[in-house]
This record gives structure tokens, sequence and C-alpha cells, in this order.
């Protein structure tokens, strides 16, 4: 029998959180990626550059997380467990370049949930927007993130 | 040149990406990435826990095929042109997979200064099989 996932999710923002980006955490990132561009890991490139800095590589948001939170809170308000759960697709739109030593603020919101039933069975989808903006409350970049539930 | 940029003159729809190949996929780079990102989801990193979930074995984060793509974007238009980024994953990528990733101009167009490059992007795996699919938006600056 197929789990349930608790639909009253859709629509429920998540406490704002703020990220502060760290020099050496773009560096980790862009490393693990195995992507060694200079204008991610040379501080002297930064410096150098228009921007006056080092930048995070286009999918570095995907790091932000609310630390003070629960990493499992969408996976408990949705009643499921870690294991069934897939990364179905992920969207960045990038309006300026996150760089270090910035604090942003993170706000996410449920903003879908659908079923499907695909080549491997029955599925929900998940639909989380983040927005991310800056001191002055100006935009920086949003994602959009699915996660797929194995039902 | 490896991180040279691309001028928008220079690009014409139709123009494939030069091919970036990453991998074979290693475990270690599966750990790596669950560190850097924040994703300790087991099913990257613990095979047990992978079979057990009914997942046939470990396989990688989508966002680290994600990474490969921005990168294979970025080493040809040049880091922060990226203006937007979608993806699906379209199937799994297993230890000892090669990813390849590629991409092709769709359109070109001009808006408020601002010369923008649309494009098709995906990943395959050493079958030629998809395992990313999506679009992007650069904004690329001109010869001048």
């Amino acid at each position: 029998m197929p789990i349930q996932v608790d639909r009253s999710v859709v629509g429920k923002e998540y406490p704002p959180f703020p990220v502060t980006v760290e020099r050496g955490k773009i560096k980790e990132f862009a490393r693990a990626i195995g992507d060694l561009n200079p204008f991610y890991l040379d501080d002297r490139v930064g410096a150098a550059s228009a921007l006056g800095d080092v930048i995070a590589p286009p999918t570095f948001a995907v790091t932000f997380r609310d630390e003070r939170a629960d990493a499992g809170a969408l996976l408990r308000d949705l009643g499921v467990d870690i294991s069934r759960v897939l990364h179905g697709e992920q969207e960045f739109e990038i309006f300026r370049q996150l760089i270090p030593g910035e604090t942003y603020l993170c706000r996410t919101k449920v903003v879908d949930l659908y079923e499907k039933t695909g080549k491997s069975g029955p599925m929900a989808f998940v639909v989380r927007e983040t927005a991310i903006t800056d001191r002055a409350n100006e935009i920086v970049a949003t994602m959009r993130h699915v996660t797929v539930i194995r039902l | 040149m490896k991180y040279a940029k691309v001028a928008f003159e220079d690009v014409t729809v139709g123009d494939e990406l030069p091919r970036l190949v990453k991998g074979p996929i290693e475990q270690i780079q599966l750990t790596r990435y669950a560190g850097a990102s924040g994703d300790f989801n087991p099913i990257h990193q613990d095979e047990a826990f992978a079979r057990a979930a009914g997942m046939g074995g470990v396989f990688a984060h989508g966002m680290l095929s994600m990474g490969f793509v921005a990168q294979a974007i970025t080493d040809w238009a040049g880091a922060g042109t990226v203006r937007k980024l979608g993806v699906r994953f379209a199937a799994l990528v297993r230890l000892t997979d090669v990813v390849t990733c590629r991409g092709r101009v769709l359109s070109k167009s001009s808006k408020d200064d601002v010369d923008l490059v649309e494009l098709e992007v995906w990943a395959e795996n050493q079958r030629g099989e998809k395992v990313v699919s999506g679009r992007a938006t650069v904004a690329l600056a001109s010869r001048g």
C-alpha cells in the first residue's frame, strides 16, 4: 500500500534564516564539484575582477540552510522517511553574484504538491521556492527545488 | 585558453558548447560533495542503506551532476555569467559512471543593454543516456 504524504504542507512558509557566505565554503564547494575556476578559488583573481572578490558557483545556494532548525523539518512535515526521497528538478535564477562576507536572508515556501505515476510507480512531487535577499531586502537569487517521494 | 569568455558576437544559434567530461564517479567525490553541500542523505554514502531503500546501491547527488553542467557552461561563457539554470534529473548517476556535459545555443537576445544567450543543456552517461536535461540563460559580454 502506498504511503500517504501530508498535503497540508502546501503553502507552509519556513522561518526566514540568514546565511553569511564564507570564502572557504565557496572553495570547498567548487573543489567538491571539481570545478577549479580561478574566479571561485583564487582570491587574487577575484580581487582583480569587476566584482572585486571571488564569487560562488551557480549552484552554491543549495548549501544554504537554517542551521538553527532541524534539517529534517520538511520530511517530518510530509510524514516521509529520507530513504524514499529523490531530487527531481532544480532551478536557480541569479540576479547578482553571491560573494564572500555578505549576509543574505532566505525565505522558503512549499508552493505545490502533486502526484504522478511513473515507470517505477506512484510518486509525489513537492515544490519549494526559496527567495534570497540582501541586507537592503533586494532579491539576489531564487531557487526552485522539486523533491520526489516514492510512495 | 581554458577560462577565456566567449563574446556575444561570436555566438551563433546552433553552436555546441565544448563537452565537459567528468568522472568516473568515485565514492570519495560523493562524500566530499556531501560535506561541501551539507546533503548527508545516506543514500549517497551507504551501500547497505541504498540497497535497503530499493535503489540498487549508492548513486550520486543530483546536485553534483548539476554542478558539472554549471561548470560546462561557465568554462565556455565565463564565471558569473549564468542568469538562470534549471534542470530535471532524468536518470541516476552511479559509481564508475562517466558524465559528459553538453550544451547548445537555442537563441540570442538583447534587452536593456544585456546580451543574453539561451542554452539547452544536458548531461549523459557513458551509454549516451541523459542523466540531466535543462535550460540555461547566460549574459555575455560584447567583444567591445
